[in-house]
């Protein structure tokens, strides 16, 4: 009986004859069965709110749509545009630019942390640093845009204020655009280093001891044993972060439209700030579809080819 | 196409939408009951509260709903508006600033005024003898009228008095000229408690941003021009005003002229004040917090219109810190100023929200609105702009005085694609005013640039 | 597990003697460069922080500083009162919560039920649309929101209903990838033991899989409850009732006054907006991080 207690219950036999489990085929069913209705919550959802918005979006990108008067299909007009349009290249270039600076940042002040703080576990002092570094992820979009701005203001911000304090002559974070795509990315990083970090340090919580420790009796230490054993190690979570933070950050919006509305002129404008702007102020619906579908296809191809790279450097146990 | 079929139109068209992602199921909205009419108002409700309560017993049988429609920036109350035009439930009596009031009324969804205001031209009389013909013409389009002005501001000059005072100057007088300005931005400039403020501030808008040093400048960013068709509404209520003379029905700007001389001088003008260190840099996201250095004595002169009042209270400046004055002289002293105002959507219950919106006229109704207890914005009655709406501004009779006195003051150009075009105008003018590129080339980039949106809007 | 057990031996004469050192004292040279690090990013997160929650504390007038002071003198409590008088404060809040609580809820369930099919679960076609569900994240929301918009006013006739902002939040492809790769992560030797016990394939899931994945699931209550308390673009073009909007847009209308009023006010009601979100987190934390002890992510 202490099996009934445990797992066994599944002798009840409640289930109907070409669903037992008793045989491979039964087996298999029951998977297939339960697969289904496991993803029937999500399928229906996905379908009604976001599958069936993504069609008409997509529909409207081969269409010329005000909200005043009924679409108009226009065929490829739209793409045809798209592709001379330099403001629109020029937004995916800046997309790219930052997006490669803030993932670069993140992914290795992530990792970073997350190896520092797994030295101290279990102490309080972990606990705490854990929360503080959460904390910006926690804020929300206004108070992002109230703090950051007011902080890298040329003549009003705490940052230039700071550094000439060290004699540093007063730098224009926001409006110079050779340096306003680094001060975008560097406030993406400070609000989104949280976020990233929680990912790495369930990474590297789960990292197997005896390994390293073997691998540090065989002499590997420092540098070497992080780029020899820990970084590989943690490769599957690597993989899982970038891919979200990729997805992430080609997607930027909410930073540099707080901070600078995409300026000065357009060197921190990206794709979406301006499918954001040709709907929303030009009042260009598909236009701006058509540019979130060209977006989507990029992200796509980005994704799939990590996908692919990935399977030469991540490392499976 | 007539008015009325525009908006089955709108409907149709988001029906079309919805019908992409869900064939068969989609259902319009049922026309509302005749005997109890539920009036959606786009109005904070903070704001309206007493009004609403008050209708109430005026007309029992019309219950008013006030609809949230807030954003910090005219583009993000649009997109609230077409999102709810898209999905057929908008508002019944909206507002708009001049910004969106020929964007609506182009579209044709907004109703035009003529024939209900001949028709009981008695009804408003009191009101339009106590507002000016300047606010009201902002409001005409193509020869109809399609609001009724309710508050209004003027880009005129807020001076830190206490800075005024640390430089040995006294206020400037309603005639001082732009030379004027710019010595008091000098002189005003690196004082304060700690010796470092700035003469001036300005932020990169279209309205109050250095708009008004072209139009002090005797241009406009676009070519402006009168519309005729007026005449039955000055010939009717304002026949005794000599400021309405010469007016029309409505304005139009037919072309970009960005990179004309005077545009060119004007911006130069501004370049200037920041590259010698008299204006602090000018950064878009900062933008809420230049009045605010403002009141804590770190900027002298910042433009701003009769709403200040209400921030400087609140912002807990000392009374007597501070004052207003017209903008400056240069070629003109033409004011440039926005108009808000209700307006009505076409679509069945226009007469019901024209007996609200001729009602919200009065003045006692209109003093129970809530942003004119602390004069968060100037009001377009005359007989409400007192000392006691402006307290501890010793020349409060300026704001007033922006459209009685100098009547050639006129509206921020306002096209129908008007956001497109504040987009291209801050965007542009951030070039200049980094640095990066001379007003002259700046300005012919900016000049290209509106040429391509105007080909687009043909 | 040297990271854990600091104890440490030391030479003293000719005998070892172990001693016991605080857990987070640093012990050499690497340990104190991690500190440093720890450090230097704990200031550079805080510091913006601190400045926000000083700020609220002072007076309007005092607010604008340069150099900023990172301390209120005297602490000023007016700004959180006045938050109350602008805007419909506990109401927002409740709504937030509601909404926040019922889509984290929801997106836990649905996310691991789908994470655990696209793991563990094989049918034809299953990993063609594990990709259809990953592409979704693809296509910026921006794009799709007025469509949304339609559908959810003229097909479900929700708009300006707490609903509207919950339903679609619901399914998640973020979660569902994120708990697809706890599930992959777990030894398929339990699930066999398990068979060999003649459990069936639901009790697998439910008394296998699912302790085990609940570290992946802390993980996306948190990040979810996050994202959803801050969301803002959503409830702006959903919502017109002032007294059912979520607390985001009513420090938005917060912020108007910051024109016509003072930034203090508005980041008194972004501190107390904050502090739930906080709270959670700290309390979140605890079975956050024991989970993460437990078991890890892996690809």
């Amino acid at each position: 009986m202490a099996s009934e207690a445990t797992l066994g219950s599944g002798r009840r036999n409640w289930l109907p004859s070409w669903l037992a489990g008793d045989t491979v085929q039964g087996i298999r069913r029951q998977r297939m069965v339960l697969g289904i209705l496991f993803l029937l919550p999500t399928l229906i959802g996905l379908i009604l709110f976001v599958l069936g918005p993504i069609v008409v979006a997509v529909a409207m990108g081969f269409m010329k749509w005000n909200v005043f008067r009924p679409p108009e299909f226009v065929a490829l007009k739209n793409f045809a545009r798209l592709f001379q349009h330099d403001l629109v290249g020029n937004s995916f270039s800046n997309t790219f630019v930052m997006m490669a600076m803030t993932v670069g940042m993140l992914e290795v002040f992530a990792i970073a942390l997350a190896l520092s703080v797994h030295r101290f576990a279990r102490s309080r002092l972990a606990y705490f640093f854990r929360t503080v570094w959460f904390l910006p992820v926690l804020l929300s979009g206004v108070s992002v845009a109230v703090t950051l701005s007011y902080m890298f203001h040329t003549d009003f911000g705490v940052v230039n204020y700071y550094l000439g304090v060290l004699g540093i002559d007063k730098v224009p974070w926001l409006v110079s655009s050779d340096v306003v795509r680094l001060s975008v990315s560097l406030a993406t990083v400070w609000r989104n280093l949280g976020f990233t970090f929680i990912i790495y340090l369930g990474g590297v919580s789960a990292l197997p001891q005896e390994i390293l420790e073997a691998a540090t009796v065989d002499g590997a230490r420092g540098l070497k044993r992080l780029w020899l054993i820990t970084l590989p190690l943690l490769s599957p979570t690597i993989l899982f972060a970038t891919v979200i933070d990729v997805i992430r950050l080609l997607q930027f919006f909410d930073e540099p439209y707080v901070m600078t509305r995409g300026g000065p002129g357009d060197s921190s404008r990206t794709a979406v700030m301006m499918v954001y702007d040709t709907a929303f102020a030009n009042l260009e619906f598909g236009y701006a579809s058509s540019i979130s579908v060209v977006l989507f296809l990029i992200i796509l191809a980005v994704t799939g080819f990590q996908f692919l790279l990935s399977k030469r450097w991540v490392f499976y146990q | 196409m007539n008015a009325l079929s525009r908006r089955e139109m709108i409907q149709a068209s988001a029906a079309t939408v919805a019908a992409v992602a869900l064939p068969g199921s989609v259902a319009l909205a049922s026309a509302p009951s005749q005997d109890n009419i539920t009036l959606r108002l786009q109005a904070d409700p903070r704001d309206y509260q007493e009004v609403i309560d008050a209708y109430a017993g005026v007309a029992p049988n019309v219950t008013v709903e006030p609809v949230s429609v807030t954003g910090i920036d005219h583009a993000e109350v649009a997109t609230k508006i077409l999102a709810s035009l898209a999905a057929g439930t908008p508002v019944d009596i909206g507002f708009a600033a001049t910004e969106a009031t020929q964007l609506y009324a182009g579209e044709g969804l907004a109703m035009g005024m003529k024939d209900r205001l001949l028709d009981q031209p008695d009804d408003l009389m009191e009101y339009f003898s106590d507002v000016s013909p300047v606010l009201v013409e902002t409001d005409f389009y193509e020869g109809d009228l399609y609001q009724l002005p309710r508050d209004f501001n003027a880009a005129n000059m807020w001076l830190n008095t206490k800075l005024v005072g640390e430089a040995g100057l006294e206020m400037p007088g309603e005639d001082w000229t732009k030379d004027d300005f710019n010595e008091y931005a000098k002189a005003l400039t690196g004082l304060g408690p700690e010796g470092d403020s700035f003469g001036f501030a300005w932020n990169n808008g279209l309205w109050g941003g250095w708009l008004p040093w072209i139009f002090v400048n005797g241009s406009n960013l676009l070519s402006e021009e009168r519309v005729g068709g007026g005449e039955w509404l000055w010939d009717t209520f304002y026949a005794d005003d000599p400021n309405a003379a010469g007016r029309g029905g409505g304005f139009r700007w037919p072309e970009p002229q960005a990179n004309n001389a005077a545009n060119v001088e004007a911006l130069e003008h501004v370049v200037a004040l920041t590259r010698d260190g008299y204006a602090p840099s000018v950064e878009r996201g900062f933008a809420e917090n230049l009045s605010g250095f403002f009141a804590a004595d770190k900027i002298g002169m910042y433009p701003g219109g009769g709403f200040f009042t209400g921030f400087l209270q609140d912002a807990g400046m000392e009374p007597g810190t501070y004052d207003a004055q017209f903008w400056p002289w240069w070629q003109s002293q033409r004011h440039q100023l926005g108009v808000g105002a209700l307006w009505i959507l076409i679509g069945g219950s226009e007469d019901a929200a024209w007996d609200f919106v001729k009602w919200h006229t009065g003045r006692d109704v209109m003093e129970m609105i809530g942003f004119f207890r602390v004069t968060r914005t100037t009001p377009a009655r005359r007989s409400m702009c007192t000392a006691e709406r402006f307290p501890n501004v010793s020349n409060w009779n300026i704001f007033y005085d922006t459209v009685d006195a100098r009547p050639d003051t006129g509206p921020i150009p306002a096209p129908v694609f008007s956001i497109e075009l504040t987009n291209i105008f801050t965007r542009y003018t951030e070039v200049a005013v980094s640095l990066e590129q001379s007003p002259q080339d700046t300005l012919d980039a900016m000049q290209r640039e509106l040429e391509d949106l105007y080909a687009r809007n043909a | 597990m040297t990271v854990i057990n600091r104890l440490s031996t030391r030479r003293r004469g000719d005998e070892d003697v172990v001693e016991r050192i605080p857990d987070w004292m640093p012990r050499n040279a690497a340990d104190w460069l991690a500190m440093a690090f720890m450090v230097a990013i704990g200031m550079l997160t805080i510091m913006p922080i601190i400045w926000v929650m000083s700020t609220s504390l002072r007076t309007p007038a005092e607010s604008f500083t340069v150099p900023p002071e990172w301390l209120p003198e005297d602490l000023y409590f007016g700004n959180y009162l006045q938050v109350f008088d602008e805007i419909p404060f506990v109401y927002q809040m409740g709504n937030s919560f509601f909404v926040t609580l019922s889509t984290v809820v929801g997106q836990l369930t649905t996310a691991t039920l789908a994470g655990y099919t696209f793991a563990r679960l094989y049918f034809p076609g299953r990993d063609a649309l594990f990709w259809v569900v990953l592409a979704t994240l693809m296509i910026p929301y921006q794009a799709t929101l007025i469509p949304l918009f339609v559908i959810i006013s003229k097909v479900f006739g929700l708009a300006d209903t707490l609903w509207s902002l919950i339903l679609p939040a619901l399914p998640t492809a973020f979660g569902t990838f994120l708990l697809r790769q706890y599930f992959l992560q777990i030894p398929v030797e339990y699930e066999e033991a398990a068979m060999m016990d003649g459990a069936n394939q639901f009790q697998i899931f439910r008394r296998v899989y699912l302790p085990m994945v609940a570290p992946g699931m802390a993980i996306l209550a948190v990040l979810a409850f996050n994202g959803k308390w801050n969301d803002f673009l959503t409830p702006l073009i959903f919502m017109n009732t002032t007294s059912r909007f979520p607390i985001t847009l009513g420090i938005n209308d917060l912020q108007r006054y910051m024109m016509t009023g003072s930034i203090s006010v508005v980041l008194a009601a972004i501190v107390m907006a904050t502090l739930p979100v906080v709270i959670v987190y700290i309390f979140g934390q605890r079975y956050l991080i024991e989970g993460l002890m437990v078991g890890g992510l892996k690809g």
